[in-house]
């Protein structure tokens, strides 16, 4: 700060004037200080309004019109990061506790020692300088976490919110981060002669880089995926054009499948993603084969194998990512895979992937109990209708 | 989660105990970055290590990239079966060099 601090000084004794000037000249000339002068607290709430940009303020308790105390309480009405030192009588405690239980910063007691007033009001200024810096930090800290938000509604937003709407098959997802940006997506893709392409990927790490990572994954993927019709060539093309550039190290692991609703075929491969969960219409539940791939960012000119199975009518699939295996309880022991078949083994009791999908997160959660969430939490069903 | 470090048969063994998660992957990568020198040979022990996330994976490849500018080998060994899981599921099983035991990888990579 260049301009000098600026500090009121309120006293009924007109001697104070001059001798504060005198013994603080040193500090003036300096530039450290400037002082402006009332008679009362009435007096002083006129300077504290029409002067401005004043930092503290050293007040007398006794003075006709407005006493010190009175004062103090108007002070915060003006400007709460004004910080203030009383001036009382030797030993006139009852006073002194009146004015810090409303707020004054410290006291100093008459006769004034202009040395310990000094180094009080160094000591309050410097009190006010912190202060006045933490809140500027946590303004910015604010405005930070309003952005946050807004970039965590933009990824909420790029997710489907609408869904197919097909006699032959219904396809459902959601998606809950852990923290503010998540890492985690899925998307839905529909193509000529009434094919669909899923995916769903999990960026490693979280925070705005991942959120970064994995708004350009997304764009990429839904780029490549509508030139080209094979999952596995889709991923090859997407991770070499990932990997341009990714000084950062940070990958994605990326399950991209393509369905045939008048065939029931569905095509996947797995960019080191976890293997989607088959559910036959019987309740019969297995992992598909993982195809091998290695996560998406890491390694250029990868080539990406892919799997194809048939779904009977009543057959489901569900396709998620690791916050659903590794959502842990309060225990600190995981849902796992297993957790997930169990959902569904042997069970009748959903035939809808909206209901599937939300099933997964409702035991999920249920899992979890009081726990918090370490991941983002996604999942993604696809049935095929009778 | 911590990490120790020795030095074996020309081979410098880091050795991380407990969990790598988001919260501390960059711990993590800083404390093992911190104990290698001009080292030819880093082997990563994982043989306590519980759990690792994604953020963990991406910190050994960060580690290993540093290491492979400088044309220093880099392997793991002793995975649990959980954390060979993930790293096959993930596909780092191809392409970080992954070895049974401490002794293998001293023997396959020591000088």
């Amino acid at each position: 700060m260049n301009r000098p601090y600026k500090i009121l000084v309120v006293d009924d004794e007109p001697d104070l004037e001059p001798l504060m000037l005198q013994r603080m000249r040193r500090h003036i000339r300096a530039g450290r200080y400037s002082f402006v002068f009332a008679c009362n607290g009435l007096e002083a709430l006129d300077r504290l309004n029409e002067d401005g940009g004043i930092d503290m303020v050293l007040s007398d308790i006794n003075m006709p019109q407005m006493d010190g105390l009175t004062l103090l309480e108007q002070i915060p009405k003006v400007d709460p990061n004004i910080r203030s030192v009383i001036i009382s009588a030797y030993g006139d405690m009852k006073n002194i506790r009146t004015a810090m239980n409303r707020g004054a910063f410290d006291f100093v007691t008459k006769p004034v020692d202009f040395k310990d007033l000094q180094i009080t009001i160094e000591r309050t200024l410097a009190h006010m300088m912190e202060w006045r810096e933490a809140l500027s930090y946590r303004d910015k800290l604010v405005s930070i976490q309003n952005e946050l938000e807004v970039a965590s509604r933009i990824q909420q937003s790029i997710l489907p919110s609408e869904f197919p709407d097909d006699l032959r098959y219904q396809v459902y997802g959601n998606m809950e981060p852990a923290r503010d940006v998540g890492g985690d997506f899925f998307d839905i893709m529909l193509f000529d002669e009434g094919q669909i392409g899923l995916a769903i990927a999990d960026v490693s790490d979280k925070g705005v880089p991942a959120a970064l990572f994995m708004m350009s994954c997304r764009t990429l993927l839904k780029g490549v995926a509508i030139g080209l019709t094979e999952p596995g060539a889709v991923l090859g093309e997407v991770n070499d054009l990932l990997h341009e550039d990714n000084e950062t190290m940070l990958f994605v692991t990326v399950l991209y499948a393509v369905y045939n609703p008048t065939t029931g075929e569905f095509t996947y491969a797995s960019g080191g993603h976890d293997a989607p969960l088959l559910i036959r219409s019987d309740g019969s539940v297995s992992l598909l084969p993982l195809t091998d791939g290695i996560a998406l960012g890491v390694v250029p000119e990868l080539y990406y194998k892919q799997h194809t199975i048939t779904l009977s009518p009543g057959d489901t699939v569900l396709l998620y990512t690791d916050g659903v295996t590794e959502a842990q309880n309060t225990d600190g022991s995981a849902f796992e895979v297993d957790g997930l078949k169990q959902i569904f083994a042997g069970s009748s009791a959903y035939r809808k992937a909206r209901e599937g999908t939300d099933l997964v997160f409702k035991k999920v959660r249920e899992f979890m109990g009081e726990a918090s969430q370490f991941d983002d939490i996604t999942c993604l069903t696809l049935h095929r209708d009778n | 989660m911590d990490v120790t470090s020795q030095r074996t048969g020309g081979a410098l063994i880091v050795s991380v105990e407990g969990r790598v998660d988001g919260a501390n992957a960059r711990k993590f990568q800083k404390a093992v970055e911190g104990v290698i020198d001009d080292d030819r040979a880093v082997i990563l022990d994982m043989e306590n290590l519980g759990y690792i996330s994604s953020a963990g994976l991406r910190s050994i490849l960060l580690i290993a990239k540093g290491l492979q500018k400088r044309k220093a080998q880099f392997a793991v060994c002793s995975l649990q079966d959980a954390i060979g899981e993930v790293f096959r599921i993930v596909g780092f099983d191809k392409i970080v060099t992954i070895h049974s035991s401490q002794g293998d990888a001293v023997a396959a990579m020591g000088s």
